[in-house]
């Protein structure tokens, strides 16, 4: 099936998170504000506008099952949005509550935690905040994930269990946190991960092979094993009982998300503008394809023919100055065409499952620099030549 | 304005500040041992290139390159033995040499066209043979391969 593409506006998406039954997507698009379009038939109308950042929002996720909403900004504060009646008039409206985050930096990234009593904010100051509910004084406080992070953390993921949280940071890192708040998780089972979880165990730390920011991080379904993609166009995967690290250098540009839709099929995307994906087991990971499908891509130039077929070098504005530089063409025939013939125009910020059956992912959706919000098929990969190896650390 | 304000340092007032050397594992190696094995490689690639083992003198350079502070020396001889090669190999011969290499040497190979290109001509460094070098590895191993080369902290 081919992907559904929904322009959501002409400035870059920063994030996107979609409401529990998919009629509604929170977008910040680049401001400081959130704002919440809802679905009428084959479009996205803006319904509401979440306002009370006073920087720019960086991350929203919508809570499925509790239907709350974070928002967390370069204004060091995340506000919980709940729908309330109006005193006045009864009409439902989103209420915003105040998390005393406690830090002195940007909030970069936020995520509820599986059973939504808890969320986790990274940030730049060298912290993530794991954040619960006070219901004695009826509002959220937050405990510090401090030691070691040595830099700004970019992306946090929450394990299964509800206490174990993975976190990428600037410092070339991916680590595993213990975030047990005694007052809110039951002892956790043992795990790969270890047995005795107080607040801040280190239950791993994973180094970036030639030393990028780790971009984005991920626990697979069952939580057994963490993949995490980082600056130097690469993708690590992590299985901690083996104990076992998978490889993968990327001949293109960098990812700068990722997420799992099944126990062996990881997603990624970023500034190659395409989602890929990688699949593999304990045995070994390799990159099968893009979702991007070439076949169905507009008449713009060849596709093949760049080493790996880099999306973002794909354009005929490229081609015209290749043409110009290898055989001396100039003038005459230029085309004015600057379509990148991949669906997203500029670089994917955010990847994120979009519906699921019979325990997979089926349907992924992402959103772009180019202001465009996608949905695709999760399972029609299109097969790249040249496999990407998988190498064994 | 003024907008000396600008130019201050206010890492210096942080006493929790990330240190450079924070951002790499070092070298396990002695800076004299780095050095005396620069050294023998250099004999052990002259051997090969003798041979006319493109591939194998490349192999011996780009394996455990010196990288970190304090190695400068090391570093110079890495250079130049590396040059020497790239100086030697005829161009019909790049692309086999190049997919010859495994996915760490193709990294380590960018990190020595960037540092050539970087330095004033003349003497080893041929700036045109270090462009055809770039546009043949670049063509094998993408631009993923040039993105390693600017994120890696462990500089040749």
């Amino acid at each position: 099936m081919a992907p559904q593409v929904f322009n959501l506006a002409q400035t870059p998406i920063t994030c996107h998170a979609f409401s529990p039954d998919h009629s509604q997507v929170a977008v910040s698009l680049n401001s400081n504000d959130a704002q919440i379009y809802t679905r009428q038939g084959s479009s996205w109308t803006l319904t509401e506008t979440l306002s009370e950042h006073d920087k720019l929002i960086t991350s929203i996720d919508w809570a499925l099952n509790s239907n709350r909403i974070v928002t967390a900004s370069q204004d060091r504060n995340a506000y919980v949005w709940q729908q309330t009646p109006d005193p006045d008039t009864g009409k439902l409206i989103w209420k915003p509550t105040l998390v005393l985050l406690r830090i002195n930096r940007a909030a970069t990234h936020v995520r509820w935690s599986p059973k939504e009593d808890k969320f986790a904010v990274a940030s730049g100051a060298r912290a993530i905040a794991i954040c619960s509910f006070d219901p004695e004084n009826n509002w959220w406080v937050s405990k510090l994930l401090k030691k070691p992070i040595r830099s700004t953390v970019l992306s946090v993921d929450w394990h299964p269990n509800n206490v174990l949280l993975a976190a990428g940071s600037a410092d070339m890192k991916a680590r595993v946190f213990s975030a047990y708040i005694k007052e809110v998780d039951d002892k956790p089972a043992a795990s790969v991960w270890g047995s005795k979880l107080p607040f801040n165990t280190i239950c791993g730390e994973y180094a970036s092979p030639a030393g990028g920011w780790v971009h984005a991080v991920a626990f697979s379904p069952s939580g057994d094993a963490l993949a995490f993609a980082s600056h130097d166009s690469s993708i690590s995967i992590v299985y901690p009982g083996g104990p076992a690290i998978y490889n993968i250098r990327i001949s293109s540009l960098p990812f700068v998300t990722l997420t799992w839709t099944a126990e062996d099929t990881v997603v990624a995307a970023g500034h190659d503008c395409q989602p890929v994906v990688f699949t593999g087991s304990e045995g070994g990971w390799q990159g099968v394809g893009s979702l991007d499908d070439s076949s169905t891509a507009k008449a713009a130039g060849p596709r093949s023919g760049l080493s790996g077929g880099v999306g973002r070098l794909n354009s005929v504005a490229f081609s015209t100055f290749r043409e110009a530089d290898s055989r001396g063409h100039t003038g005459g025939g230029v085309s004015t065409d600057t379509k990148l013939t991949t669906v997203h125009q500029n670089t994917i910020t955010s990847v994120r499952p979009y519906e699921y059956s019979g325990g997979r992912v089926t349907k992924v959706s992402t959103s772009g620099v180019d202001g465009n919000l996608v949905i695709w098929d999760a399972d029609s990969v299109s097969a790249v030549a040249g496999r990407i190896g998988g190498m064994r650390v | 304005m003024d907008t000396a304000f600008r130019k201050i340092d206010i890492d210096v007032y942080d006493e929790d500040v990330l240190q450079e050397e924070e951002l790499f594992d070092a070298d396990p190696r002695e800076p004299a041992q780095v050095l005396s094995d620069a050294k023998q490689r250099q004999v052990a690639v002259r051997s090969a290139l003798a041979k006319s083992d493109v591939l194998g003198a490349l192999n011996i350079v780009l394996e455990n390159a010196p990288y970190g502070p304090n190695v400068e020396e090391a570093k110079t001889v890495n250079l130049s033995t590396l040059l020497n090669i790239l100086n030697t190999t005829k161009s019909a011969d790049i692309p086999n040499v190049i997919k010859g290499l495994s996915q760490d040497g193709q990294d380590t190979l960018m990190k020595y066209l960037y540092k050539g290109m970087a330095l004033p001509g003349g003497g080893d460094i041929n700036w045109s043979i270090l462009l055809g070098w770039h546009e043949k590895l670049t063509e094998v191993a993408g631009t993923g391969c040039i993105v390693r080369t600017m994120t890696d902290r462990r500089t040749v």
